[in-house]
């Protein structure tokens, strides 16, 4: 309190600018990681990459079976990633209400929105460098497993399957922000993040309900690819084998032009960018008790 | 200085503060005085952007909160000493205040200091602190960006004597120096001997507001001085003869005068004093008067204590 030497009735915030937006980033990174419930989350994430990495391997080598393609591994190491993920991104929003931090966040930083942007880039980078740690474990196992087996590698994993898997991950992660700042509570948030992924959706591997309906309704095949990600985004992250014989032997139609991008973008607006809206709507105008 | 303007704030039908006006100085401690759910913390939270008000609203140096960039560093604040992550260590939790603000770590261990928390204190949890571990964690974390004005809500809660005195002696030296201090309290000995003006505040209204002198002075009625003697007869008989009504009060006397009056009587009637002091109408009776109407107990008859 050196500059008060005599009272003063008005502040003065020429020394002091606004707090830049970088710094805030790096603030609520550090929140991620700075207790044990964040540290556990992430060695949780790490560990089962890798054990599942080397599972994988271990049935390879001990059963005589021809090692998972490139592809078959990413499906399978997304699994982790689409389960662990979006609960940081839940948990970065919620965890500020049932600690009640956000009193003291909110005190710091003034302006909600830069706090919400701050959190959401800091989850993507965590989020960013687990997908690059599961792709590299993906990458590493197809290389061993083809080893382990005597076999060539199988690459099969087009761009746009793979870019389409990577906006699967990103889209999942933003989800659960949204449906974090939309319900401002951990549980809530969680089940259902995991009931629309685990139960309606579900993937090749584990289908879901919706996944379910799609292939056995014929109602379901024009409507739920507007409602499902999963189904909307399906006839872009299918192999062109795959494909052609959904067509020709159970009728199916896929549509990758404009309708298709339609049902993507709808189903995207309605998991993703309405929660984003609407639950930033609420932050920002929420009492901060 | 903080300018609370015409504030209120309604929830539904509920009005929790009523057109509320008042002012901190800046060199002063302003003490916020008000039975449990008076409206004091809605009105605090309001201060700092927290709570969205209803209409009317508050300044701080002339600026809304909102307006104020990096504003831990103008306006050091202390809500709930409770509403703190359980698993943060109590040095993380003013390291990630120091990052925010853009302070030197070192001022973290400066903040620790002042507040009398030890290295291993500020190493363990949160879940692991007392409440008055808690509360000097916050009053750190409020000084933390070096502020001139402090808005503290029940800052002395938990505190034992020996740190509610010095937490008095630290807000007192903070006002000296030219900062704004508002706290608030239900108690009100915890705010009569620091604050340099008092707000009352009941049912979302403030009730009164002023110096002590002023609030006594506006307290109505006759005075009221205990007084014991070594011959309360004698000087019972001399007062009544002035025209002071006088009733026996355990070993001495109730005077409907002031002190002054009863000594000269005494002076007069040659009668030793043993006790005289003020007996009515202190700033207790005047807090549970004046907050009466919304206090959730009723007052027991003849409350002077």
């Amino acid at each position: 309190m050196s500059d008060l030497a005599a009272p003063q009735l008005t502040l003065d915030v020429s020394s002091t600018p606004r707090v830049p937006f970088g710094r805030l980033v790096l603030v609520e990174w550090r929140k991620m990681l700075d207790t044990r419930a964040g540290r556990w989350l992430l060695g949780i994430t790490a560990g089962l990459l890798a054990l599942l990495s080397a599972v994988i391997m271990l049935v390879v080598a001990l059963a005589d079976i021809s090692p998972p393609t490139a592809n078959d591994w990413l499906n399978i190491m997304t699994i982790p990633v689409s389960m662990l993920v979006p609960v940081m991104a839940i948990t970065i929003v919620t965890q500020e209400w049932s600690q009640r931090t956000a009193m003291v966040t909110f005190a710091l930083e003034a302006s909600r929105l830069r706090v919400v942007l701050a959190k959401l880039l800091a989850v993507m980078a965590l989020g960013a460098a687990t997908i690059v740690l599961a792709l590299v474990l993906g990458l590493v196992g197809n290389v061993i497993g083809a080893g382990i087996a005597g076999v060539d590698a199988e690459w099969n994993v087009t761009a746009s399957v793979f870019v389409w898997a990577l906006a699967t991950q990103v889209l999942y992660l933003l989800m659960g922000f949204g449906f974090g700042l939309l319900l401002l509570s951990s549980p809530a948030a969680l089940a259902l993040y995991y009931v629309y992924v685990w139960i309606l959706e579900g993937g090749v591997l584990l289908p879901g309900i919706m996944y379910v309906l799609y292939f056995t309704m014929d109602w379901a095949q024009s409507i739920l690819p507007w409602i499902s990600m999963r189904l909307a985004m399906l006839p872009y992250q299918l192999s062109d084998a795959d494909a052609r014989s959904f067509e020709s032997d159970l009728g199916f139609s896929f549509d990758t032009g404009a309708l298709g991008l339609a049902r993507v973008l709808t189903s995207v607006f309605i998991w993703v960018g309405l929660p984003l809206i609407l639950g930033t709507w609420r932050l920002l105008r929420a009492e901060v008790k | 200085m903080i300018t609370v303007d015409r504030l209120t704030v309604s929830y539904g039908a509920f009005t929790a503060v009523d057109d509320v006006s008042f002012v901190a100085q800046p060199g002063r401690v302003t003490g916020f005085l008000g039975p449990n759910g008076a409206g004091k913390s809605t009105t605090m939270r309001v201060m700092v952007g927290l709570t969205p008000p209803t209409s009317g609203q508050v300044t701080i140096g002339g600026l809304r909160y909102h307006d104020i960039p990096n504003p831990g560093r103008h306006v050091g604040t202390l809500l709930d000493a409770s509403a703190q992550h359980v698993g943060r260590t109590g040095r993380e939790i003013l390291a990630i205040a120091a990052q925010t603000m853009g302070l030197p770590k070192t001022r973290v261990d400066e903040m620790l200091a002042l507040v009398g928390l030890s290295d291993n204190e500020a190493g363990r949890r949160l879940r692991n602190y007392s409440l008055g571990m808690k509360q000097r964690l916050g009053i750190a974390h409020a000084l933390l960006g070096d502020p001139s004005v402090l808005i503290l809500d029940e800052p002395a809660n938990g505190l034992d004597p020996a740190g509610i005195r010095w937490m008095r002696g630290l807000l007192k030296g903070y006002a000296d120096r030219g900062g704004t201090v508002l706290l608030s309290s239900h108690l009100l000995h915890e705010v009569e001997q620091i604050a340099d003006e008092m707000i009352l505040i009941g049912h979302g209204r403030i009730v009164a507001q002023g110096d002590r002198a002023t609030l006594l002075a506006g307290a109505s009625g006759t005075p009221t001085t205990l007084v014991t003697s070594l011959d309360n007869t004698a000087l019972g008989a001399a007062l009544t003869h002035a025209g002071h009504a006088v009733e026996a009060a355990g070993a001495g006397l109730k005077v409907q005068a002031s002190p002054e009056q009863v000594g000269r009587a005494a002076l007069t009637a040659g009668v030793v004093l043993t006790d005289l002091r003020s007996g009515g109408a202190g700033l207790e009776d005047l807090f549970l008067e004046l907050t009466s109407s919304t206090q959730r107990d009723a007052l027991p008859n003849g409350v002077p204590a």
